[in-house]
C-alpha cells in the first residue's frame, strides 16, 4: 500500500514557501515507517517529514524545490 | 574501526543521520555517560548551535551543562582550558575557525602543552569543535579552514568527518580522549538547509555509542591508477572525480584524510605505492599547506616509486573573496581533481 508524504497544513506559522533542504534517502530505496526521510526549511527553521510506511521512496520535489504548506514532496509504497 | 564501514554509499540500510545531527546525538550520549562532560559556546544552548551541533542538549541537560556564553572566545576557551585541567571535560565551540586569533593562547600555549608541562601529571580533556570552509559566499573572515594552522602544532589533534558516521565516532572518541583534540566540521557537510548539504555526507548512523579511531585516514573507493585524497568536503569532490574518470578507463583510488594530526602517512604510501600517481585536494590555503605536507611525506617515505610528478589542487594564498563569481572558481573541485589526474596519467604514457 503506497502512502504519501505530505508537508503539514501547521507545519509553520503563515503561507510562506519552503524548500527541501535534504533527502536522507535516494529516489527508489526502501525507507522503514517512521525514518526521516527529508528536511524541509522555512524562514531558517528545518522540519523533518517521516515515512508513513515501510516501502520504496520516491521523490516528487527535489533537492532544493519549492513546497508550500500541503505540497506532496514523495510516495511511500 | 573498519573503513569501508563508514562509506555512505555503502551505508544501504539503517537510520540516517546529518553531521550535525550525528556530532548532537554523540555529544548527548557522553554526556549521559559522564557528568563531567559540558558543553559551552555561542548559541548553542537555545539555538541547538548555529551548526546545529548541540540540538536538544540544553533541554535534556539543563544551562549547567549548556551554557550560551557571551561573544568572547578569549574568555569561554580559556575557561573550559582551566576547566579541563581541573577534571571537566568540556566540549567549546568556536563558532567560525577565522576567529581563533583571540582565544589562541589558551590553545597552543596552554591546553597543547598541559600534559608535557606537568609531565603527564594533568591532561587536557579539551574538545574544540569549530566550523570550516567556504563556497556560500561568507567572505574572507567566514570561509577560511585553516587546518594547517592547527595541524602545525604539537600537542593538539585535529579531525574532520566527511561523513555523518566517522561524525559521530569521531566526537565520542574525541570526548574520551584524555587530551585535546580540534574537531573541524565543514559547513557544506553538515547539513543545515540553508548551506546546501553535500548528499555523501548523510550516512547510516548506528544509535548507540561507538568509537572511530583519532587519527586514521580511511580508503573510501579502491582503484589502480591514481591515489585521490581529500579531507572533509575535498573526500567528495575526490569521489565524485574518480567516478568521472571511471567512465575514461582511468582508476582512481580515493582516500579520506580524516585526521590532518596525527597524519596517516602509511596509508597514503601504501595507496601510491600502489597507484604511482598522487593527487592531493585541500581547501586550505596552498603554502605550508596539508596538501603539501601528504605530497613530502609520500617522497621522503621512497617507497612508493611514483610514475609522474604529485599534484595539489588547493585553494591558493589569497583572502577568500565574498563574490561567488570569485570564490567559486578559486575553491578546489571534482573537476580539477579530475584534470589533474588525467594530467599524471597522461604524463607516463604520452598521446
Amino acid at each position: 500500500m503506497s502512502a504519501t508524504i505530505l508537508v503539514p497544513d501547521d507545519l509553520w506559522d503563515g503561507d510562506g514557501e519552503g524548500s527541501v533542504s535534504n533527502w536522507f534517502y535516494r529516489d527508489g530505496e526502501t525507507v522503514q515507517q517512521g525514518d526521516t526521510v527529508a528536511e524541509v526549511m522555512s524562514e531558517k527553521v528545518t522540519f523533518e517529514l517521516t515515512a508513513p510506511v515501510t516501502g520504496r521512496l520516491a521523490i516528487a520535489v527535489p533537492l532544493h524545490g519549492t513546497v508550500h504548506k500541503g505540497d506532496r514532496i514523495g510516495e511511500v509504497g | 574501526m573498519s573503513t569501508a564501514e563508514s562509506l555512505p554509499a555503502e551505508a544501504a540500510a539503517g537510520r540516517r543521520l546529518t553531521i550535525a545531527k550525528a556530532m548532537s546525538e554523540a555529544i548527548a550520549q557522553e554526556m549521559e555517560r559522564d557528568p563531567a562532560v559540558l558543553v559551552m559556546g555561542e548559541d548553542i544552548g537555545r539555538l541547538g548551535g548555529v551548526f546545529g551541533t548541540t540540538t536538544g542538549l540544553l533541554d535534556r541537560f539543563g544551562p549547567e551543562r549548556v551554557r550560551d556564553t557571551p561573544i568572547s572566545e578569549t574568555a569561554f576557551i580559556g575557561a573550559a582550558v582551566g576547566l579541563a585541567a581541573a577534571g571537566m571535560r568540556p566540549v567549546v565551540e568556536l563558532m567560525f575557525v577565522d576567529f581563533f586569533g583571540v582565544c589562541m593562547d589558551a590553545i597552543y600555549n596552554l591546553a597543547a602543552k598541559q600534559a608535557y608541562f606537568s609531565g603527564g601529571q594533568v591532561a587536557c580533556p579539551l574538545v574544540l569543535m569549530t566550523s570550516v570552509g567556504g563556497g556560500y559566499g561568507d567572505a574572507g573572515q567566514h570561509s577560511q579552514c585553516l587546518y594547517a594552522t592547527f595541524g602545525h602544532l604539537p600537542g593538539l589533534k585535529v579531525v574532520t568527518p566527511s561523513n555523518a558516521y566517522d561524525a559521530k565516532g569521531m566526537m565520542t572518541a574525541a570526548i574520551r580522549d584524555p587530551n585535546p583534540v580540534i574537531f573541524m566540521f565543514h559547513k557544506a557537510l553538515q547539513g543545515m538547509g540553508w548551506l546546501g548539504t553535500v548528499p555523501g555526507s548523510i550516512a547510516a548512523v548506528p544509535r548507540e555509542a561507538y568509537t572511530v579511531d583519532l587519527g586514521r585516514a580511511a580508503v573510501v573507493r579502491e582503484g589502480r591508477d591514481v591515489t585521490l585524497v581529500g579531507l572533509g568536503a575535498t573526500t567528495h569532490h575526490g569521489l565524485d572525480a574518480a567516478a568521472e574518470l571511471e567512465g575514461e578507463g582511468i582508476s582512481a583510488e580515493v582516500i579520506d584524510l580524516r585526521s590532518i594530526a596525527p597524519l596517516d602517512r602509511e596509508t597514503v604510501i601504501a595507496s601510491v605505492a600502489k597507484t604511482g600517481r598522487l593527487v592531493v585536494a585541500d581547501d586550505d590555503y596552498r603554502s605550508c599547506g596539508v596538501a603539501a605536507e601528504v605530497i613530502a611525506s609520500v617522497c621522503e617515505d621512497g617507497r612508493a616509486k611514483l610514475a609522474a610528478p604529485p599534484r595539489r589542487v588547493t585553494f591558493p594564498d589569497v583572502p577568500v573573496p565574498f563574490s561567488p563569481a570569485l570564490e567559486h572558481p578559486l575553491l578546489p573541485s571534482a573537476a580539477k581533481m579530475a584534470a589533474a589526474a588525467r594530467a599524471l596519467v597522461g604524463e607516463r604514457e604520452p598521446a
